[in-house]
């Protein structure tokens, strides 16, 4: 039911997936659902834990899961805190181009281990990027010898995160 | 500045579930060469000390690939505080930085359409009283996102159930709340 609900609402978005041909062929029922549910507030429980929780035996919530997963609808996966990665220190960082193609500014970007995420956008600036760095004399050195110069970098607009209240995503390519 | 301290154990253990957090314990610790027993203490341990946590990430196209919207958000520096912990309630801000710089505020999220930041905005954002502006930017195109890594924070809760609601002073300080568990071992 819930399914049939949300694809009536969802028609652009069914048909953007249409058209890049690559829509998740499966779709999910109930008992995926609450499958999920309880994936949610704990990635870690046994098929044997959900299984008793919805009545339904180990083996059905283990091919539920393997099938939510091989479909690519889904994953479980852990999610590390930056500090786990040593790093302390977040910055935003707006990026204008000139003279160059900004994708090409973006994939160059993209190759520096420290940036997380690269966006082209719309907007103020032309790319925008997330940075994990060590320390704060990491921002200087980052920015100048690294972003400053690649071709095309024309202005950078960096921010620094003081406190990083909600991060939750939980969407990805899968 | 303390860091925190995990070994070459930690960082495989934590690779191994960024792939797949079902795998089970005896499966990371065959992997591994450890022991069950080990693997299951290191989990704990991270989970524990808030260093990895364990979702369920959804398809973006099976999302209705949405795309991300940045908000910079200008604000009554005095009211920061609130006004993070109140944007972090709002369902469809997936992320809130208090920032240095650029604007007060940044926060993030996932759309499908642009009426839907254009609501967001009009009916959640701009009404919270010490918010000056807001400066919207979206993207049109992603070429890299690292999925694996986030800040984990506790869950903001809806209002109104004890605890969970922060009196202002209090988040002043929340910056500190990582050191303070670092300073804790």
């Amino acid at each position: 039911m819930a399914t049939r609900g949300i694809h009536a609402t969802n028609t652009i978005g069914t048909l953007m997936k249409i058209r890049k041909g690559t829509a998740p062929a499966e779709e999910l029922d109930a008992v995926d659902n609450s499958i999920l549910e309880i994936l949610r507030s704990d990635g870690r429980a046994t098929n044997q834990d959900i299984a008793e929780k919805l009545s339904l035996s180990a083996a059905t919530v283990s091919a539920r899961i393997r099938r939510m997963e091989e479909s690519k609808l889904m994953r479980v996966v852990a999610v590390a805190d930056f500090a786990a990665h040593g790093y302390n220190i977040l910055i935003a960082v707006g990026v204008k181009v000139f003279g160059r193609d900004a994708s090409e500014v973006a994939r160059e970007l993209a190759k520096l281990p420290e940036v997380f995420s690269v966006h082209l956008m719309n907007g103020s600036h032309d790319l925008e990027l997330l940075v994990g760095l060590r320390e704060f004399s990491e921002i200087s050195v980052f920015l100048r010898d690294h972003v400053a110069r690649i071709p095309g970098v024309f202005e950078l607009t960096p921010g620094i995160a003081a406190d990083i209240v909600k991060f939750e995503f939980n969407v990805a390519p899968l | 500045m303390t860091e925190v301290e995990l070994d070459e154990l930690d960082h495989k253990i934590i690779e191994l579930l960024a792939k797949d957090a079902r795998e089970s314990n005896r499966q990371i610790a065959a992997a591994l060469g450890v022991t069950e027993g080990t693997t299951r203490t290191r989990i704990k341990r991270l989970q524990n000390e808030r260093l990895i946590q364990f979702t369920v990430v959804t398809d973006l196209r099976a999302a209705g690939a949405p795309n991300l919207v940045m908000m910079g958000i200008h604000a009554d520096p005095g009211r920061l505080p609130f006004l993070a912990t109140e944007l972090s309630r709002v369902e469809e801000i997936n992320c809130v930085i208090v920032l240095l710089g650029r604007f007060n505020l940044l926060a993030m999220g996932l759309f499908t359409s642009i009426e839907q930041v254009n609501r967001v905005i009009r009916t959640r954002v701009l009404p919270l009283h010490g918010v000056r502006s807001v400066e919207t930017s979206i993207s049109v195109e992603n070429f890299k996102y690292d999925a694996r890594m986030a800040r984990i924070t506790p869950p903001v809760r809806p209002r109104g159930r004890g605890k969970a609601e922060p009196a202002e002073p209090e988040i002043v300080h929340k910056s500190s709340g990582r050191d303070k568990r670092r300073k804790s071992k």
